[in-house]
């Protein structure tokens, strides 16, 4: 059997709150499929908290997660960060990108990470944003560019170094319709190969475009929904 | 080199921040350099003084600072035991004089230093580079010779009148250029009068050329043995006792310039506190991409070695043109450039500025290393 890329087992977080414990997220388990995933949910259905800990942002109470064969639940705060460089890719809602830095050099940036040659990382940042449309606007810091425009310069950073899964937590969620959908459409464009694309959202219309839909409900996986 | 311009970067976003930030720094090791320039300049010119002044050694009575005016107080009886002795003690060449001391002694231009030379005696045998400006050499027998830099503070000219006291008065009949601030400062006059005006056949000092071969502390060493109630001062140890003093001073004056850098050092640590708090969501976007803390760590610590070393570097910089100014002003009323900025001083203010930022930065690095990512991005 292969191995898989993206694994929960039975992951559970608990927090405190003041003299209480509030377990946002019980017994997750599933095993992430190639291409899209959807993860919807009201809000406070542990979505966010499910992403967290998949991505190794946070250490889940009780289970495990495996990324790419890492046992994620088990590393260390700087091992987790070098298994997110290589094998993961993010796009968040908004305030993605590094305001100090030109469209180029963010999309560039996990390659600077990752000690690639200066002129490689060019070419290959270089190539991407022509991938996502916006090879024109390298030069361009983030406050120059349209929130449309930004997301698909997130996009081309999370694939800089061609990820196995790509976390993408409510990415259309602060933009209008056209560049919504233009930004969904090159997301799921990328569910190639063995990628696995995984898109917190609470848009139903976006989670129309994933091959599967995960529903949390009050922290519990309640439904797995496979669509044609 | 990208690390080095994401910090460029960041600080030049905040360009008023950094711009008074940075002109802290530069204050701070301006100040330092500029007051620590006294002592370098101090021994600069001490060395320069010593290689200009002839005699090795001079005798003065008992209790004579090494650098105060000595009193006329040696008896006739030591200079026959010098002469009789000179030849065992090492002692090529030696000449008496009297030394009188007219003014407030506080104000360069209103204070007068009569140098009393005997007959055949001539500034030259006290500065050998000593060159004439205007008139003649030799005081001898009943005229005044003056220093050129005593000329320029006090405006005298050839033909003016010096009187050293009620009844006695001599005309300038030369100014000369010894080539040394210190002796270019003294008035010599014939012994013969200083003495008269003291009311005293006493000579003040007691001027020796060692002879080829001998060391200069030895011979003052055996003059002190042989004379009781003299010191025998010897240039090599002037250097030593003036530069005892000259580092105390220098201890000092670090100790005021450290609290103009701690001052600095704050200002830094503040800017790059205040800059880490306003980029927590920015190194939660890096921590989440795969930045690991050391790459975090070494970004802030790096913008804070960069407003460190550019402050420190412009510091420096505004330092050599204040001693620039300094000296302007202390040659003209002392003689002497009394503020030096050396290779070594330059380097240590560097040194100083570098850790400087290293403290500061230490502090918000860590705090941005050890930011989680989930409230860093207001994940939770």
């Amino acid at each position: 059997m292969e191995a898989s890329v993206l694994r929960a087992k039975n992951l559970t977080k608990r927090y405190r709150q003041g003299e209480t414990w509030i377990e946002a997220l019980k017994g997750f388990t599933y095993d992430f499929p190639p291409g899209v995933t959807a993860v919807v949910g009201p809000s406070g259905s542990g979505k966010t908290t499910l992403l967290n800990l998949l991505a190794g942002f946070d250490t889940p109470s009780e289970g495990e997660v495996h990324l790419a064969g890492h046992p994620l639940h088990a590393l260390g705060e700087d091992e987790r960060a070098g298994v997110r460089l290589a094998h993961a890719g993010f796009v968040f809602q908004s305030w993605n990108l590094l305001p100090t830095l030109t469209a180029l050099e963010n999309v560039a940036f996990p390659l600077l990470l990752k000690g690639v040659p200066r002129r490689e990382r060019t070419e290959r940042a270089q190539a991407l944003l022509a991938e996502v449309g916006l090879e024109r606007r390298a030069g361009h810091f983030p406050n120059q560019l349209s929130g449309g425009e930004q997301q698909r310069v997130a996009i081309a950073r999370a694939l800089a170094l061609d990820p196995l899964v790509l976390f993408a937590d409510e990415p259309t969620g602060n933009l209008d319709s056209a560049a919504g959908s233009r930004v969904l459409e090159l997301l799921v464009r990328q569910a190639q190969g063995e990628r696995r694309v995984v898109l917190v959202t609470h848009d139903p219309e976006v989670a129309a475009r994933a091959e599967r839909i995960l529903r949390l409900k009050d922290g519990a996986l309640v439904e797995i929904q496979e669509r044609p | 080199m990208e690390t080095f311009l994401l910090v460029a970067r960041n600080l030049k976003a905040r360009p008023v921040r950094s711009l008074l930030t940075l002109l802290g720094i530069v204050v701070a090791t301006a100040s330092m350099v500029l007051f620590l320039s006294f002592g370098e300049g101090l021994r600069k010119a001490l060395s320069a003084e010593m290689t200009k002044f002839g005699p090795q050694i001079r005798v003065v009575a008992e209790g004579t600072g090494t650098f105060g005016v000595p009193n006329p107080e040696l008896g006739p009886e030591v200079l026959r035991t010098l002469k009789a002795h000179a030849d065992e003690l090492g002692i090529a060449r030696l000449f008496p004089a009297a030394v009188m001391m007219k003014g407030s002694g506080f104000d360069p231009a209103t204070t007068f230093l009569f140098y009393g030379l005997p007959e055949g005696i001539t500034p030259k045998d006290l500065a050998p580079a000593a060159k004439v400006v205007a008139g003649r050499l030799d005081p001898h027998p009943d005229g005044a010779v003056v220093g050129k830099q005593k000329a320029e503070q006090s405006r005298l000219t050839l033909g003016k009148t010096l009187r050293l006291s009620r009844k006695i008065a001599l005309p300038i009949v030369g100014i000369v250029d010894a080539g040394s601030g210190f002796a270019n400062s003294f008035i010599f006059v014939p012994m013969e009068v200083v003495q008269r005006a003291l009311n005293t056949t006493n000579y003040s000092v007691v001027l020796i050329y060692v002879k080829e071969g001998y060391a200069a502390d030895e011979v003052a060493e055996k003059i002190e043995a042989l004379i009781p109630g003299v010191d025998a001062q010897s240039t090599t140890e002037a250097v030593k006792y003036a530069e005892r003093a000259i580092r105390i001073g220098d201890v000092i004056r670090f100790g005021i310039s450290l609290i103009a850098l701690v001052v600095g050092g704050l200002l830094v640590a503040n800017t790059v506190m205040m800059s880490v708090y306003e980029r927590i969501r920015e190194f939660g976007v890096m921590r989440a991409i795969g930045a690991r803390r050391g790459f975090i760590f070494r970004l802030v610590l790096l913008e804070a070695l960069l407003l460190a070393l550019s402050g420190g570097a412009l510091g420096v910089a505004a330092g050599i043109a204040g001693s620039q100014v300094v000296n302007v002003y202390t040659t003209h009323a002392v003689g002497l450039a009394l503020s030096a900025v050396t290779p070594r001083l330059v380097l240590f203010s560097l040194l100083v500025a570098v850790s400087l930022g290293l403290v500061a930065g230490v502090i918000p690095a860590r705090v941005a290393s050890r930011i989680s990512v989930i409230e860093a991005l207001g994940r939770i």
